[in-house]
């Protein structure tokens, strides 16, 4: 008994001893950093104020000037409306994929792998890819369209436009992420379901509504969620290809923070616009966990 | 048949390796615009055949482009050992570990890969500038551990959830303390888990733009920041632009072929298995 006492508090001491380490930096560097940033965010903080920083005169200032400040209220409009486009033509172009190689059944497996290119470029290549792509002094597009006589729109610099490139840009390289997860599921689909299916007369559609949908469904709302996170901290592609402009029309809540911070120099108030899009992020990544932990309990 | 089933029946064993390649056009096209001579960069229609040359590349080499470059090396390395070091130990603790704490564990972790970057640019922006660790590597190191140590303790619980327990119940009832069991037993087992993790936080950390972009401006600067400055400073540099963000995403290409079977767990953060 007394062996298997000490054996337990041998267990404790390693398991306290393995973890306190990194809990201690993670406070550090994590923690403490989120609690600052909600402190600031009650301040009127500003670059050019040192003073101003500890200034908790009248601590909701900035939360209530977000309410009448018209840019931020735009860029969660602007945010909306990336996040929605992107993540839906990702989530279908990237499962279109996926049914495309997985119909392929082994032809090309190798060259599967090539197919997360996109993906995994470091995103500020990505936007130098896409600069190529949009600057017509240098694409192969416009220079094309010149020849042919077409009078191509500056993508990034029109105010029609200039979001339809960003979702563009960020469509290429995230819709790999979906095909990815869609594969992986795909492959896991036990073959007897569709065979059955086609024995009883289903044809391609039915299988796949009836079938092939409903599985990979899961994966489907995973994908989803976690773009829709990741959509929230678009930054590299806007930067680079329109700098949030023209005027406003791609200034996403993200980047209009950036600008507040580090451009204006007010930290405060970029300290509150952030803490709105950190809540955000709290409720979709409680949700992701919750319905990816349920996903998996289906599987 | 059809004319469209027809289509289906000559183009379908075609359809990976056409899509495959219209979508990796813009890729290619940046990778062929580091090796094209400066004189035939603006012709149309581009040509496709033309004498490789090393000029853009060799310009790079004589700018400031390799200390970015070294940079972006140092740091990255620094940061992912050093989230090694700590989050190995912790993830096994929470691997063998079955509190009640996980879920929100788990969730907290999640929550600081998902945090938008923005969020603890702020108060590291005015923290290091109080600590004098503005531009320096040493600062870019500390905030690259906010988010690969959370990635390390994730990744590597799945791992040392797979090693049998059995085995370390045998030797410690031999007598071996933990730490020793730990090193000589666990470590061995899930040493494929902890490459593939190492290689995750190499890349997170060596893609990083905004932190770079906010807390250097030349002695710590890094080759991502590097390559988007030819386009400010001295005019557009097309070729210089172009290779230097070949070498950018050299190493990325290499490394992630190697870890491809870990990507989905990697960049979900664990919340779904790969």
């Amino acid at each position: 008994m007394t062996a298997r006492a000490s054996y337990e508090a041998q267990r404790r001491r390693f398991v306290w001893a393995a973890i306190s380490p990194s809990l201690v930096v993670l406070l550090l560097i994590a923690g403490l950093p989120t609690l600052f940033l909600l402190v600031t965010s009650l301040t009127p903080a500003a670059l050019v104020n040192p003073a101003s920083l500890g200034d908790f005169s009248d601590p909701l200032r900035n939360y209530k000037l977000l309410g009448g400040d018209e840019r931020f209220t735009g860029s969660l409009w602007v945010q909306a409306r990336l996040s929605l486009y992107t993540v839906v033509l990702q989530v279908l172009l990237g499962t279109g994929l996926a049914l495309m190689v997985n119909a392929a059944q082994g032809r090309w497996q190798s060259l599967r792998h090539l197919f997360v290119i996109p993906m995994v470029l470091p995103p500020i290549v990505v936007a130098v890819i896409w600069k190529l792509v949009y600057t017509p002094d240098i694409s192969p597009i416009y220079q094309a369209a010149r020849v042919l006589g077409v009078a191509l729109p500056a993508l990034t610099t029109h105010v029609d436009f200039a979001l339809l490139s960003i979702v563009i840009a960020d469509t290429w390289e995230w819709a790999p992420f979906t095909f990815l997860m869609v594969l992986a599921a795909l492959q896991n689909l036990p073959a007897e379901y569709v065979e059955a299916a086609r024995m009883d007369g289903a044809d391609a559609w039915r299988v796949f509504g009836h079938i092939v949908l409903p599985y990979i469904a899961p994966v489907l709302v995973v994908c989803t969620l976690f773009r829709l996170i990741d959509s929230i901290k678009a930054f590299p592609l806007i930067f680079l290809l329109t700098g949030g402009g023209p005027g406003s029309v791609t200034e996403v809540t993200n980047y209009y923070a950036y600008l507040v911070a580090f451009n204006f120099g007010e930290l405060g108030y970029s300290s509150a616009i952030t803490v709105v899009l950190l809540t955000v992020t709290v409720l979709i990544s409680w949700a992701a966990m919750r319905m990816s932990r349920r996903a998996e309990g289906m599987q | 048949m059809s004319a469209g089933s027809r289509l289906r029946r000559t183009l379908g064993p075609w359809a990976v390796p056409v899509v495959l390649l219209i979508m990796l056009l813009p890729f290619l096209w940046l990778l062929q615009m580091s090796f094209k001579p400066k004189e035939l960069m603006l012709e149309f229609p581009p040509r496709m055949l033309f004498t490789p040359t090393l000029e853009h590349y060799v310009g790079l080499w004589q700018g400031g482009f390799p200390e970015s470059f070294v940079n972006s090396l140092v740091t990255s390395s620094v940061s992912t050992v050093l989230a090694l070091i700590l989050g190995v130990p912790a993830a096994y603790a929470l691997s063998r570990w079955s509190g009640r704490g996980r879920f929100g564990l788990g969730l907290s972790i999640l929550l600081t890969r998902m945090a938008p970057p923005i969020a603890f640019t702020i108060p590291f922006f005015l923290a290091f500038r109080w600590l004098g660790l503005l531009d320096t590597r040493t600062g870019l190191i500390l905030i690259y551990m906010s988010f690969n140590l959370p990635l390390v303790i994730w990744m590597m619980q799945p791992f040392f959830d797979a090693v049998p327990a059995s085995l370390e119940e045998a030797a410690l009832m031999d007598g071996a303390p933990w730490h020793t069991v730990f090193m000589e037993i666990v470590m061995p087992m899930a040493s494929a888990g902890i490459a593939a993790t190492a290689i995750l936080c190499f890349l997170y950390a060596w893609n990083d733009f905004f932190f770079a972009l906010i807390l250097t401006r030349t002695d710590a600067r890094t080759a991502p920041v590097a390559v988007v400055n030819f386009m400010n400073y001295e005019g557009w540099e097309w070729g210089k632009i172009a290779a230097g963000g070949s070498l950018v995403m050299a190493p990325v290409l290499v490394f992630s072929m190697m870890v491809r079977r870990y990507l989905v767990s990697g960049l979900t953060a664990g919340a779904v298995k790969g």
